[in-house]
């Protein structure tokens, strides 16, 4: 049994300790935002927030983070202003990896709240687009930020 | 449950009324003769459409091309139109098949749906005119309501419940220059539940009772299981039983982690092949042991070049090379199958090709094709590899062995090490100048496996030309005094598809990057030598100078840098790409890409726009990274951390999309024809930084190689 605080509510898993976060969350919890993709941490797109930082959830035993605070896909708000830049860019093509990109891109902000490009290819670099929505990520974060693309 | 809004829930839901809609079937469509197409539409109590697409939705845009065509010519709000892919039927056929291929999805739909469209509301026009007793030619649809004269008549769920009590009529599409929806920036249909993250994936679905089967396929191919030591599987936690089936097994458990961690235990050792030695090495020495073979080569075109070659002031001559890649679509294969009351099957999943899949499901299950339901969810991408149909058998062979409902995945390792790849590829090219540096002969002989036999398999007898291993060839624009195209045919026990913009994208690269050589040894500008092949076609020059005029072709280059051209002919469309690189340490750096295309008519412009985006973005992957390692007779590089992919911090800074737009009778493809210009106009960019030709991909690898 673990405890954990997910998208602001607490809940307690009866999910093995080894078990990654992602199968926590897919499997026990019916959270399927966060997507499979890779399972060794490259694609980023279990990607969701553990105390503000974006983890890859598939390499994160939920046994490691019992107490802590995992927002999701699901938990952000109604009217995330980062979800509505996604929509206002019209970012995604095929969709799967959006979730994960989105909460890289919220933990992004959350500690630079105006990164310029470098920062948002550093910040990003760890999430993989097979569409090649890349450049309209970008302007999706300097939109959300409040800055001109 | 959670699956996504269906026909049946539609109608369930809102009372829908259905409409009969009488059309003509779009070319290519062998069911013309039953013509009744009553399967497209269904209209709501308050107005609101629910349309099947033929096409499946894997982040192109047809859904939302198809929904506004719709909305146009009924005369609703686009937001009023929701879109799904139906079950295969004839309605959704064409050439006697469903699938979504071929950038085809807009243009071999665009007539149909129109009519569809036109049908509909001038049956919805006709049912409210007659109950109003006012003349039908006095009555049109603006924004939802039926107005006569300006003033409201009806809403649209009243005419429709009206309208489908009487037999539908045929109606005239309106004029596409009216349109208000088509052709304008429309927001995706499908993007607001994809940034919500809901679960529309094949991989999100769910049944009531559903246990998940990891499958363990054969790294080598063609592999059998030689032992199956289960206990190990069985051990782990959730675990309930192991399934062997003809090229492995899968580990069935109570959730997906479960399932995968049996995967991980299960001990298999693999009978030994005839292939178990294979390595790229082996497939490219094959493949260039194959240019030599004259007496093999078959011809697509086979002008005689023999005198202009033997009379050529300056003769150029280079071979080419492309590796096997993957389509590494985000979501890795999956598929939901549970079995019917009545003795059949039902298969949720993301299906490109509708009834080859219904069709491969019902042999594997020993079943009618009548006992199986196919359902196409989202497809967390496609690029071709969602094609096929090869985790259909073994998935059947799991359900009947367990007949309860069960969702069969794949993991990363078996959707990339399991690809049916873009196939590798050389090229041996021959040019001939004249004293004048008059390009007077182009040779271009292709070696390399058949895909289309592999994909179809028998579907390409010895001695017949496979079109997609010179694909674009044979078309080109280009107006070569002698022009001479073989293939010679060298088969591996890879498995093969198409893959996004297929054959374009190596004939694309080995023409493109050649012709720079040769512009070079003419010592002409590459673009002007493009100029010149292109002189008598004025459609294909406004494209060339559109992109060298936005690409900044002519104007100094930043110190550092070089630019690359490339223009490819494709799916009917006209692409020209410039490309703007650095190179330091090894790394290439993409400060910028110019893409001007020329389909003739853009539906969903901003849609079109992100097509480009990813089809360069793509296009550039490939060319700097990609490749599969063979060794072992098996793909080594199985997860990202071996085949590498395009990363934001990797990508283009800037993209700049150009649409030309025109009258031709033609619509070009979208989906593809952004790609194949994009691996040439990089090698030529960095053959300019370096004075040196990249003759084989990837491009990282000629780099670290030289």
């Amino acid at each position: 049994m673990t405890k954990l605080t997910v998208n602001g509510k607490p809940v307690t898993v009866s999910s093995e300790p080894d078990t990654p976060l992602l199968w926590v969350l897919r499997d026990e919890l019916d959270l399927k935002g966060a997507k499979y993709g890779c399972g060794i941490a490259q694609c980023g797109a279990c990607t969701v927030l553990v105390s503000g930082q974006p983890v890859r959830s598939c390499s994160l035993a939920v046994g490691d983070i019992a107490g802590a605070e995992v927002t999701t896909i699901e938990g952000l708000g109604k009217d995330d202003p980062v979800q509505k830049a996604w929509i206002d860019i019209q970012v995604p093509q095929c969709g799967f990896c959006q979730p994960g990109q989105i909460m890289s891109a919220k933990g992004l902000l959350a500690e630079n709240p105006k990164p310029d490009d470098a920062a948002i290819d550093a910040g990003m670099a760890g999430n993989l687009c097979r569409c090649g929505t890349y450049l309209r990520i970008r302007a999706a974060i300097k939109a959300a930020s409040g800055q001109a693309a | 449950m959670n699956a996504p809004l269906n026909r049946r829930a539609f109608l369930a839901t809102t009372g829908a009324f259905t409409l009969s809609f009488v059309v003509t079937p779009p070319a290519g469509a062998q069911n013309g003769a039953a013509a009744a197409w009553t399967a497209y539409l269904a209209i709501g109590a308050d107005g609101r459409i629910h349309l099947h697409s033929p096409t499946t939705e894997m982040g192109q845009g047809t859904h939302t091309a198809h929904a506004a065509i719709i909305a146009d010519e009924i005369g609703v709000p686009l937001a009023w139109v929701t879109v799904d892919t139906p079950e295969p039927s004839d309605p959704f056929r064409r050439g006697g098949q469903m699938g979504s291929g071929g950038s085809q999805g807009v243009r071999a739909w665009w007539d149909a749906l129109r009519k569809v469209g036109a049908s509909a509301r001038q049956s919805l026009i006709n049912a409210g005119a007659a109950k109003a007793k006012v003349p039908a030619t006095e009555v049109s649809i603006v924004e939802g309501r039926l107005l006569r004269a300006g003033k409201p008549l009806m809403t649209l769920g009243e005419a429709a419940r009206l309208a489908a009590a009487a037999p539908a009529v045929e109606g005239t599409p309106k004029d596409p220059k009216t349109y208000t929806i088509v052709g304008k920036s429309t927001p995706r249909v499908d993007i607001p539940a994809k940034v919500r993250g809901e679960p529309i994936f094949s991989s999100d679905f769910t049944l009531p009772g559903m246990v998940y089967a990891c499958a363990v396929l054969s790294p080598v191919w063609t592999g059998k299981v030689a032992k199956l030591n289960d206990g190990p599987a069985l051990a782990v936690k959730g675990v309930e039983r192991v399934v062997a089936f003809d090229g492995g097994a899968a580990v069935v458990a109570k959730t997906q982690w479960a399932a995968m961690k049996g995967a991980q235990a299960l001990e298999v050792s693999w009978a030994s092949t005839a292939y178990d030695g294979l390595t790229s090495d082996a497939i490219s020495a094959a493949m260039l042991m194959g240019l030599d073979k004259d007496a093999e080569a078959i011809g697509a075109r086979n002008d005689d070049v023999t005198a202009a070659f033997a009379g050529a002031a300056k003769m150029v001559e280079a071979d080419y090379e492309v590796p096997y890649i993957a389509h590494t679509p985000m979501e890795p294969f999956s598929v939901t199958l549970a079995p019917t009351a009545d003795g059949g099957l039902e298969l949720w999943g993301p299906f490109q090709t509708q009834d080859r899949n219904r069709g491969t499901a019902a042999k594997a299950a020993g079943l009618p094709v009548e006992k199986v339901r196919l359902h196409t969810l989202m497809l967390g991408g496609g690029f071709g590899r969602r094609l096929g149909d090869d985790g259909i058998p073994s998935a059947v062979a799991v359900v009947m062995a367990l007949k309860k409902p069960v969702k069969v995945f794949w993991r990363r390792e078996e959707e990339i090490g399991q690809g049916w790849y873009r196939p590798a590829q050389v090229a041996r090219m021959k040019a001939a100048l004249d004293k004048d540096g008059k390009l007077t002969a182009f040779h271009i002989r292709t070696a390399g496996p058949s895909m289309r036999d592999s994909f179809a398999p028998g579907g390409l007898p010895k001695g017949q030309i496979d079109g997609s291993s010179v694909q674009i060839l044979p078309e080109i624009l280009y107006k070569f005094p002698t022009y001479k195209i073989d293939w010679v045919r060298v088969d591996q026990v890879i498995p093969m598809a198409p893959w996004r913009a297929v054959g374009a994208t190596q004939n694309g690269y080995f023409v493109e990057s050649f012709i720079d050589e040769v512009a070079a040894a003419a010592g002409k500008d590459p673009v002007q030598l493009r100029r010149e092949l292109l002189a008598d076609n004025p459609r294909a020059l406004k494209v060339i100078d559109a992109a060298a005029k936005a690409g900044d072709w002519d104007k100094p280059v930043p110190k550092g840098r070089a630019r690359g051209f490339a223009f490819v002919y494709s799916f009917a469309s006209l692409c020209a790409h410039v490309v703007e690189a650095s190179l330091k340490d090894g790394v290439v750096t993409l400060h910028k890409v110019t893409c001007v295309i020329d389909c003739a008519r853009v539906v969903t412009p901003d849609g079109a726009r992100n097509q480009m985006e990813g089809g360069i973005v793509q296009g550039l992957s490939t060319a700097l990274f990609e490749g599969i390692e063979v060794a072992n007779g098996s793909c080594q590089n199985r997860n990202f951390d071996g085949y590498r992919i395009m990363r934001m911090n990797e990508a283009p800074k800037v993209i700049e999309t150009i649409f030309i737009e025109n009258d031709e009778p033609v619509l070009g493809g979208i989906g593809e024809p952004g790609l194949p210009p994009a691996t040439p106009a990089l090698v030529n960019a960095l053959a300019r930084l370096t004075g040196k030709p990249i003759r084989k991909l990837p491009i990282s690898q000629a780099l670290s190689q030289a």
